[in-house]
């Protein structure tokens, strides 16, 4: 799919730097073996921990395909024995959140929903504990700069997936849209808005990450044209 | 303590390297270490009674192929803005165990970077190692009466060393607890202080762990292998996994021809299904569980068992478990016993590349690096759900976890008949350790936390 042709002008009026960011894991002080430890824990832990549980956990397994959303739901069905807890945990798009507080009240409240639906669940001991950590985030440039369209494709090819990741899931936390960088820039600086919001409806859950760049790019290469 | 008995060497240079396995081997080295280890009725080749020569180490831009451009251009990137700024790792050996094999390789990497790193190694006499070695024990659990002396003997000898080293660089990493006191040159120090902890902290002794508390809080940060091996501290505690290196002996591709020759030399019939299990002869590691569970399987798929290992000839507790392995094992002529020195990198590549499926049945583990070197191999891969095994193998994803001799069997069946899942969760395993548990990722580590920590200390003024 590609939108009607616009002109484009031969270099953009604001050029595309790819990035990178790079994440150094810190062990948390919180741990969980139950799930009401775990409902508490996730009201009091550190907003960078639900990132680094939700947003990042894409990033760290991006070469999985199916069944691997965000640690909490992962951690809910292996070490807890609870599929429809984990299901419904899985089921968090983190691409719906703008915020984090938004996507940790929506865990605490299918959490609690679960335990107050489920009330003998709470002695239950996890088969192995729950240990919350944070990153440390670096972001680090890369070599690529677009400045047209056929430079951007170029780029989208040529940088790492944390590169992807970066620009296509945890903008959203920067830009507090339900956007991502390529989107904008492709709808802002290029005329694309429809090739924008195709790109915006990916579905990263069923992808890897390496997936993920080769949609875009299969969505952009046309407006080459 | 008795000055003759000095037993460690200090200040090795960053570019040494350490007993690499190669395939070049010279006629002038010792075999004697070699000449009474050999597996059930298979006589080993001639040609692995020798330490080959060390190949040369490997350099930056050989990862390219590995790693991608775009990670070696980060790894440029991070170590940018640290050129020219100074590492000092320390630790209690220049050879022999992990932490000494992963120092060869990191201090050259990140000195190629342009952030020179030294390694500097502690001496101690007899009494020192045999305290340390105990704190160790105690430090995993075993209970431990700490003395007076005990203690004294360990300061003591790290007020030696104190006294010789310097501690200039911006940097100093210490690792594990043996030379944990010479942070007492902090003050002194114009650096970030930085314990690296390669052991399990989960469940120690605890006279031994409130005697090293006070030490370990005066560093910046502490790291451990494992989110389960930490402690509370009131510094910051970063995990680093353990990792192993792409373009070693042990786990650089080899082609096809390399795999058969190997497997010819060794008695190993690759035109039927390989189940390989390669630990040293410990029961931690339990040998004999993976004999019975291969058993149990056999009466429903056909294959062989491989157990390769070491530990036999120097560790009398070795030599008692080979032999039990060899009582499980009987007559089945389908199992292959393999007692290798430990110079053997290159064949346990080869046997693990000709393997269908890798088994680490471990009943109590670190981290598990043969686990790692299966996973980069892209092999299916079934382990015990202990220590960091489940750090890299996610269930069904990167491989599968047991806990029991019957779960295996059935893992080994399940994985025989069904090629395509064992393909999938193979290709998994592999991307993970790319992701996760390369040297490189190591190396990048250390930027981050470097720049990290010189963040840190311009935003307080420091």
């Amino acid at each position: 799919m590609s939108d009607s042709p616009t002109p484009l002008p031969s270099k953009s009026r604001k050029p595309f730097y790819f990035n990178t960011s790079e994440h150094l894991l810190r062990i948390g002080r919180q741990k969980a073996v139950t799930l009401p430890e775990l409902l508490q824990a996730l009201k009091t832990c550190p907003d960078d921990s639900i990132f680094q549980h939700t947003f990042r956990t894409l990033q760290e397994h991006h070469f999985i395909r199916q069944g691997f959303s965000n640690d909490f739901a992962h951690w809910s069905l292996s070490a807890c024995h609870e599929p429809l807890l984990a299901e419904q945990l899985a089921s968090v798009d983190v691409r719906e959140y703008t915020t984090v507080r938004g996507l940790r009240d929506r865990m605490i409240e299918i959490l609690d929903e679960f335990l107050q639906q489920h009330p003998r669940t709470d002695a239950h001991h996890a088969s192995e504990p729950f240990y919350f950590c944070a990153a440390d985030i670096l972001v680090l440039p890369t070599p690529f700069v677009a400045d047209s369209l056929p430079a951007f494709v170029d780029g989208l090819k040529h940088v790492g997936v944390h590169s992807i990741h970066h620009h296509f899931i945890e903008a959203r936390l920067r830009l507090h849209l339900m956007s991502n960088d390529f989107s904008q820039w492709l709808e802002e600086e290029a005329g694309l808005a429809k090739t924008a919001d195709a790109i915006e409806r990916i579905d990263i859950y069923t992808n890897t990450m390496e997936g993920v760049r080769q949609q875009i790019v299969r969505l952009v290469e046309p407006a080459l044209n | 303590m008795n000055s003759n008995d000095q037993r460690a060497t200090i200040d090795v240079p960053s570019s040494s390297q350490g007993p690499e396995n190669g395939r070049s081997r010279t006629a002038t080295q010792d075999s004697s270490a070699a000449t009474h280890v050999r597996g059930s009725g298979r006589t080993l080749p001639a040609s692995l009674l020798t330490p080959p020569a060390p190949p040369p180490p490997p350099h930056l831009p050989d990862y390219k192929n590995i790693i991608g451009e775009g990670q070696v251009d980060a790894l440029q990137f991070l170590a940018r803005d640290l050129k020219g700024k100074t590492i000092k790792m320390v630790n209690s050996t220049s050879v022999g165990g992990g932490v000494a094999e992963m120092l060869n390789r990191m201090v050259p990497l990140l000195s190629e970077l342009e952030v020179p790193t030294r390694w500097d190694v502690i001496t101690g006499g007899n009494d020192f190692f045999e305290v340390t070695k105990a704190f160790h024990n105690a430090l995993h659990g075993s209970s431990y009466e700490l003395t007076k002396a005990a203690q004294d003997i360990f300061l003591m000898y790290n007020e030696q060393n104190r006294a010789r080293m310097h501690f200039d660089e911006e940097l100093i990493v210490i690792h594990d607890p043996q030379p944990l006191p010479l942070v007492h040159s902090r003050d002194k120090s114009p650096g970030h202080w930085v314990w690296r902890c390669h052991i399990d902290l989960s469940n120690p002794d605890a006279h031994v762990w409130e005697f090293l508390r006070p030490l370990v809080e005066q560093y910046d940060a502490a790291i451990f292998s494992s989110q389960s091996f930490a402690r509370q501290l009131p510094i910051p505690q970063y995990l680093f996994y353990p990792c192993i290196d792409p373009l070693s002996e042990k786990n650089k591709e080899l082609d096809d021809s390399q795999v058969q020759k190997v497997c010819d030399e060794l008695g190993i019939d690759r035109s039927r299904p390989i189940v390989t299990q390669v630990s040293r002869f410990d029961r931690l590691k339990d040998p004999v569980g993976v004999v019975q569970a291969y058993k149990l399987a056999k009466k429903y798929v056909d294959c062989q068992l491989v157990l390769a290992g070491g530990g036999a000839t120097d560790d009398p507790e070795g030599a008692v478990v080979l032999q039990e392995v060899k009582e499980a094992a009987g007559d089945d002529p389908d199992i292959v016993i393999l007692d290798l020195p430990p110079w053997c990198g290159f064949e346990i590549n080869a046997i693990q590349r000709a393997s269908t499926l890798i088994v680490q049945k471990s009943i109590r583990e670190g981290f598990g690096l043969t686990v790692t070197e299966a996973l980069w191999k892209g092999k299916p891969t079934i382990a015990g759900a202990v220590g960091g095994i489940p750090n890299q193998i996610i269930h069904k994803l990167t491989g599968v976890l047991v806990h029991s001799v019957e779960g295996c069997a059935f893992q080994i069946r399940y994985l025989l008949t069904h090629p395509e899942f064992a393909r999938r969760i193979g290709a998994s395993g592999r991307e993970h350790v790319k992701e996760n548990f390369l040297i490189t990722t190591n190396v990048k580590r250390w930027l981050l936390l470097y720049q990290i920590l010189q963040s840190v200390k311009v935003q307080s003024g420091a």
